[in-house]
């Protein structure tokens, strides 16, 4: 995990018993780290195993797989399986290839003064929360008299009758694609400054002398130095697909669940907006998520391991 | 640098798209601020409040509805933040020591809870077992230990040159007294960018709330704001204010403590995630 490890010595082991006791103190100070793990993530664990009880208010009994049998027959959650993995990905790749083409031209650009001030610019909306984002776009794109999208489009003369963004089924996607994009490409370039900043400048006078143009020096030096990290930005977030439950979660409502409803978004209607829950059953969707969340992480890490030599757990 | 230094349509181009990209960054931001303080709810955009008043920020204040889930998000922020820190700090410090016994152990156990989780369910159904559902602390107790963010401090903790370390042996330092006397002075730069981290996921979560908390005393600032716009659930209030005024004042007083921290520690922002991500 370390270079440290790697490099250090192999005969350097003092007596087990030796070390245990200078080290006692470590232990305590693990100590809190271990019990607070415990409780919040490996209790949970033990919870799983309701995938396979029935489980509505007290009445808790043994099913076997009635739940999964119940959830591949359920047409909703095919439904919110294909959403998860269109709209998670889409936006994957959305808003990295903007995060690259920014980072390339932002990288050309002659003034630094201008560059830090973009940067400060394009960062900003990533500390603001998706409820507050939510809150902003459904303001904006609101269909009373203060809808600052539909009243300047009309007043342009471009739309005649106000839209209905967020409850149009078609619109629904392009317009949540868009407002991650606005949210998060500007703090999706930073990763990719930090490799542009390694680029030996040698190599740009070189095309210099060749008598490159700007456009060749980009396709031919930056892109190739990109490559690397833009692949592994991609596996780092392809093992994390499943998970998305924020960004759609304030965004989307019952006229649109069609095209917006996602795994996760799917077990919280189920268990949090349903008369009389099955925990048992919401559980075994959560199960089934966490599992093939699992096989995707473990897949990511043998890629990652493979392309850039080092794991991503 | 032996770069050319004319202007070339290239530079003029670049120019226009990027006074543009930070245009569309900016002027939803400005809006909401103008909008703010604008006794009248407009559509246009305008650079400066045409109508302007303080009710909505007065409103917030004087609203317990608006005031008390604020007061919430502040307090549970700054407890979470110092429990994530120090979690992250211990934690990170014990998986530097390469030669303690049990270590990778120890590690395996951390790095376990990234690849599988029992879901959203078995947790709530744990939380509310501790009595933390309905309580504005789970926020503390969701975000205060972050694997992420330990492993974050070890990268920082071994990015201290060893011979610090030999030579404070040398002195006759015990492991605890490097610890306090010298790693932590030498980590300032890694615990603001960590704790940032913190702060920034507590303050901005929203769905934990939605999802643990409905007594109206217990929720925090995200909450309450998207319920007032979401669903309309607009507090009723002494003070004379459109409802126009009233929400942009309250989505200015949920990104404003970052939004006026932002410029002077964008640079512990910005070392955080490149330390996590491209640690080569």
């Amino acid at each position: 995990m370390s270079k440290k490890e790697t490099t250090a010595p192999v005969v350097h082991k003092k007596p087990l018993g030796l070390r245990l006791h200078e080290y006692r103190g470590f232990y305590l100070m693990f100590l809190p780290v271990f019990i607070f793990v415990l409780i919040i993530y490996y209790w949970p664990m033990l919870g799983v195993r309701y995938s396979f009880y029935s489980y509505k208010l007290r009445d808790i009994h043994f099913i076997g797989l009635g739940n999964f049998v119940k959830l591949f027959g359920e047409k909703e959650f095919w439904s919110s399986f294909k959403n998860t993995l269109v709209i998670s990905i889409v936006k994957l790749l959305l808003n990295t290839f903007v995060a690259v083409l920014i980072a390339i031209f932002l990288n050309e650009m002659r003034s630094l003064l201008a560059k830090k001030f973009v940067q400060t610019v394009i960062y900003l909306p990533h500390f603001m929360s998706y409820a507050v984002v939510a809150a902003i776009f459904t303001l904006f794109l609101s269909t009373s008299s203060t809808g600052f999208v539909n009243e300047t489009l009309k007043s342009m003369g471009i739309i005649k009758e106000s839209i209905d963004f967020l409850h149009s089924k078609t619109l629904w996607r392009p317009i949540f694609y868009l407002i991650n994009l606005w949210k998060e490409t500007g703090w999706g370039t930073v990763i990719f400054f930090a490799t542009l900043s390694g680029i030996n400048t040698e190599l740009y006078e070189a095309g210099d002398i060749d008598g490159a143009t700007r456009l060749q020096k980009i396709r031919y030096i930056t892109l190739p130095a990109l490559s690397n990290t833009i692949i592994v930005v991609l596996i780092l977030n392809l093992a994390k697909v499943l998970n998305i439950f924020e960004p759609v979660f304030v965004l989307y409502n019952s006229r649109v669940l069609e095209v917006s409803d996602v795994i996760s978004t799917y077990i919280y209607r189920k268990t949090f907006l349903t008369a009389i829950p099955d925990y048992g059953y919401t559980t075994a969707v959560g199960l089934f998520k966490s599992l093939v969340g699992c096989i995707l992480m473990i897949g990511s890490d043998i890629a990652s391991k493979k392309i850039r030599g080092r794991g991503i757990i | 640098m032996g770069r050319k230094r004319k202007i070339t349509l290239f530079d003029i181009i670049n120019y226009i798209v990027f006074a543009i990209l930070s245009l569309i960054i900016i002027i939803p931001i400005w809006k909401v601020v103008v909008d703010s303080f604008n006794a009248v709810g407009v559509y246009k955009f305008q650079l400066w409040p045409s109508d302007p008043t303080l009710a909505g920020y007065q409103t917030i204040i004087h609203t317990a509805k608006l005031a008390r889930p604020f007061i919430n998000s502040v307090v549970t922020t700054i407890v979470g933040t110092l429990i994530g820190l120090i979690m992250a700090t211990l934690g990170g410090y014990v998986l530097c020591q390469n030669d303690m016994p049990g270590r990778s152990i120890f590690s395996y156990y951390l790095l376990f809870t990234m690849i599988f989780s029992g879901g959203m369910i078995p947790e709530y159904l744990v939380m509310k077992q501790l009595g933390l559902v309905d309580n504005m602390w789970i926020l503390v107790v969701k975000h205060g230990m972050n694997v992420y963010n330990l492993v974050l401090m070890k990268n920082f903790f071994e990015g201290i040159p060893i011979s610090l370390y030999e030579a404070a042996e040398l002195d006759g330092c015990s492991p605890m007294k490097i610890f306090t006397s010298v790693v932590l002075p030498l980590s300032k730069a890694a615990l603001a960018s960590v704790g940032l981290m913190f702060a920034v996921t507590i303050w901005n979560d929203y769905s934990t709330v939605q999802i643990y908390i409905t007594n109206p005393t217990q929720v925090n600032f995200q909450y309450q704001l998207r319920v007032m716009i979401m669903d309309g659930d607009t507090p009723t209030t002494a003070y004379k204010v459109s409802q126009n005024t009233l929400y942009y004042a309250s989505i200015v007083c949920a990104i404003l403590p970052f939004m006026v921290a932002y410029p002077f520690l964008q640079k512990y922002f910005v070392t955080g995630v490149n330390a996590g991500a491209v640690k080569e």
